[in-house]
């Protein structure tokens, strides 16, 4: 088994080794079915059987809480109480060790994105029969959020690479991308100008939107996982910078 | 034994920032020896060991595990290492024996080898009792050991260990110094500590570093004898003398003694009131005990005691490295703002307190230092002429 994998094996089983995944997990579920049932009418109002708003949702709940905790300590606190040193004095590469994590804490936030497959389960299938799933919107939704949460959990680890303390690193994560996703927000208020224009490129929501309609559009694609490779190759610099501390 | 190099530093220098940890560090380490590595805090000796390790790399010069160069082939000296860093930091989230398998498996250790080898390092380490149990509840001792098994669960050649005995009590420092010297019989170590009784009992040879730089390097024997100094100790009655002669005043005896050939200083030391206690400081080869044998039958006082001491490396250590200890109390930064009608004869003990330690600091590094290295003892200077030297070495950047 590769060092990599062994790593992310590691790190994905320790978020089960404390309360940490199983408070996020509720809380996050909890959140999304009030949201999905309540907000804005909730499902019950909507004319249409569609589980879209989980896709709409979702996201607000990775951006805000899962991702900014999910990743917080990934570098940031081994640095802080050592084990660091002790992981990367083993016979591992730094890209090992970004890899690693990274893939366990991507673990992580894909079983919960997993779990809201349970949504259109239970509209489509059992216990409520409302007529038959459109699978494309639902596949390419839960593309979109295959592909948000990969760029989500690089930015997190990117922040954690750089920054001293978990905290730190939450509050940071949990910024940017609450900033990255209400970007489409501000770009509806800053109106049809370049600033607009910008704002709308790089927001997440505005991204997102056209996998939740079932149309995967290449550039989409293709920006979140630039993002993702961005961060990643920034993250394992930032690891690597302490050799020439 | 053979006499492969097994660990090898050639110049290493690091400056983090302004500071300058390492100075032209050299020193090797030969297959099979358990070398303690010395120095105060601060002195760089952590970095010395982040620095074999791949952890950090250096800012100048070369270092060589097992043939394989840190920079150029980490990975290959990752392999041939077990590393324990300072404090053992460990994942406390899990138990004992899933750490030693997570650390094995990175280490690419199929599950046959690694069964033989767990037997092996419980054994040795004194796992047994604690294999199920979650690190995080063990204590700072069993930490420790874990920290070690995870060292020795591949069986390396070369073990580096961060003063593995800080934060214990004296009986797990006294076990992990037995399993050191265990595991240490077919091993080559080095074995970062101030703890100097620990380099006695478990090391042969030890390195001492201060201020970035390897101050002495060699066996024991060699270092204690490094300052060219030997100290004598002698009492005299104080109430009787012989023939019924008046009993000497400690004036009359310091001064005496202090003039016999050979003899450099005298101090008082405490005792009770009925003798004159001084220790005396000779030369290395020579032996000044039927001198002052004689000069004390001569005055026809009464001999209580006369002993001669080899320097202890708690001695030589404590003069090697005196200069640091007297840097971070201050000492420069208070004579820098002293008052200019200060008491002088308290400045004059201070200056004859350092001749000793700069001479011994000087013969004990004259071995292994370049003759340059000794004239930038000015801190001013060194920095400029430091930066000069280290243009010469292959500067690495990233």
């Amino acid at each position: 088994m590769s060092p990599m994998i062994t790593i992310a094996k590691r790190e994905f089983r320790s978020y089960f080794d404390s309360p940490l995944a199983y408070v996020v997990m509720c809380l996050s579920f909890l959140a999304l079915g009030f949201m999905f049932f309540m907000l804005r009418g909730g499902f019950w109002q909507t004319d249409r059987a569609t589980v879209q708003k989980v896709f709409e949702f979702t996201p607000w709940g990775l951006s805000l809480l899962v991702i900014p905790v999910v990743t917080m300590r990934l570098v940031a606190e081994e640095r802080r109480s050592g084990t660091l040193e002790m992981l990367i004095t083993l016979p591992v590469r730094d890209s090992d060790v970004i890899g690693g994590k990274y893939l366990g804490a991507l673990g992580l936030v894909l079983v919960l994105v997993a779990g809201t497959l349970l949504y259109p389960i239970a509209m489509f299938k059992a216990p409520w029969h409302l007529g038959p799933l459109d699978t494309g919107p639902v596949a390419s939704g839960y593309l979109g959020l295959f592909l948000f949460s990969a760029a989500g959990v690089a930015i997190g680890l990117l922040v954690s690479s750089l920054v001293e303390t978990q905290a730190i690193s939450f509050f940071i994560t949990f910024t940017l991308l609450g900033t990255l996703w209400f970007l489409d927000d501000m770009a509806e208020i800053s109106g049809q100008g370049a600033v607009g224009n910008v704002l709308r490129y790089v927001s997440f929501q505005t991204r997102l939107a056209g996998f939740w309609r079932g149309l995967i559009d290449t550039r989409d694609v293709v920006y979140f996982l630039s993002v993702t490779a961005v961060a990643l190759v920034t993250s394992f610099r930032a690891l690597e910078r302490r050799k020439w501390a | 034994m053979a006499t492969d190099v097994m660990i090898q530093a050639s110049s290493v220098s690091k400056r983090f920032g302004h500071v300058r940890a390492l100075d032209k560090v050299n020193f090797e380490v030969k297959r099979g020896e358990v070398v303690g590595f010395l120095g105060p805090n601060g002195a760089g000796k952590s970095t010395t060991m982040r620095i074999l390790t791949c952890y950090i790399a250096p800012t100048a010069g070369t270092a060589k595990v097992n043939g394989h160069d840190v920079f150029e082939e980490p990975l290959a000296v990752r392999q041939a290492i077990g590393y324990l860093p300072q404090r053992a930091p460990l994942y406390t989230d899990m138990n004992v024996m899933e750490y030693l398998k997570f650390a094995a498996e990175i280490r690419g250790l199929d599950d046959s080898v690694f069964k033989k080898r767990l037997k092996k390092v419980v054994e040795v380490c004194g796992l047994a009792q604690s294999l199920g149990k979650e690190i995080g509840t063990l204590s700072h001792g069993y930490r420790q050991r874990v920290g070690l098994g995870q060292a020795l669960i591949h069986d390396p050649p070369i073990l580096i260990l961060d003063e593995p005995t800080s934060d214990l009590d004296p009986n797990e420092k006294a076990e992990v110094l037995r399993y050191i010297k265990e595991i240490g019989k077919d091993r080559t170590i080095l074995l970062s500590t101030h703890n100097l009784a620990e380099v006695e009992e478990a090391c042969a040879r030890a390195i001492i570093v201060s201020k970035g730089r390897v101050v002495a390097d060699g066996p024991l024997d060699s270092i204690t004898s490094k300052t060219g100094r030997v100290r004598y100790v002698i009492a005299i009655d104080e109430k009787n003398a012989e023939m019924g002669k008046k009993a000497p005043g400690i004036a009359e005896v310091q001064s005496a003694l202090g003039a016999v050939a050979g003899v450099r200083s005298t101090k008082e030391l405490p005792t009770d009131e009925t003798a004159h206690k001084l220790e005396l400081i000779g030369p290395q080869d020579t032996d000044l005990r039927a001198e002052l044998f004689r000069l004390v039958v001569q005055k026809g006082w009464t001999l209580l005691e006369l002993r001669r001491d080899a320097q202890s490396l708690d001695a030589v250590f404590r003069d090697l490295t005196k200069g640091d200890e007297r840097a971070d109390r201050g000492a420069a930064w208070a004579s820098a703002h002293a008052p200019e009608d200060d008491d002088e004869s308290e400045g004059d003990d201070e200056d004859e307190d350092e001749k000793p330690v700069a001479n011994a600091a000087k013969s004990a590094a004259a071995d292994d230092e370049e003759d340059e290295d000794d004239e930038d003892s000015d801190d001013e200077d060194s920095d400029d002429e430091d930066e000069d030297e280290d243009e010469k070495q292959p500067e690495r950047k990233g």
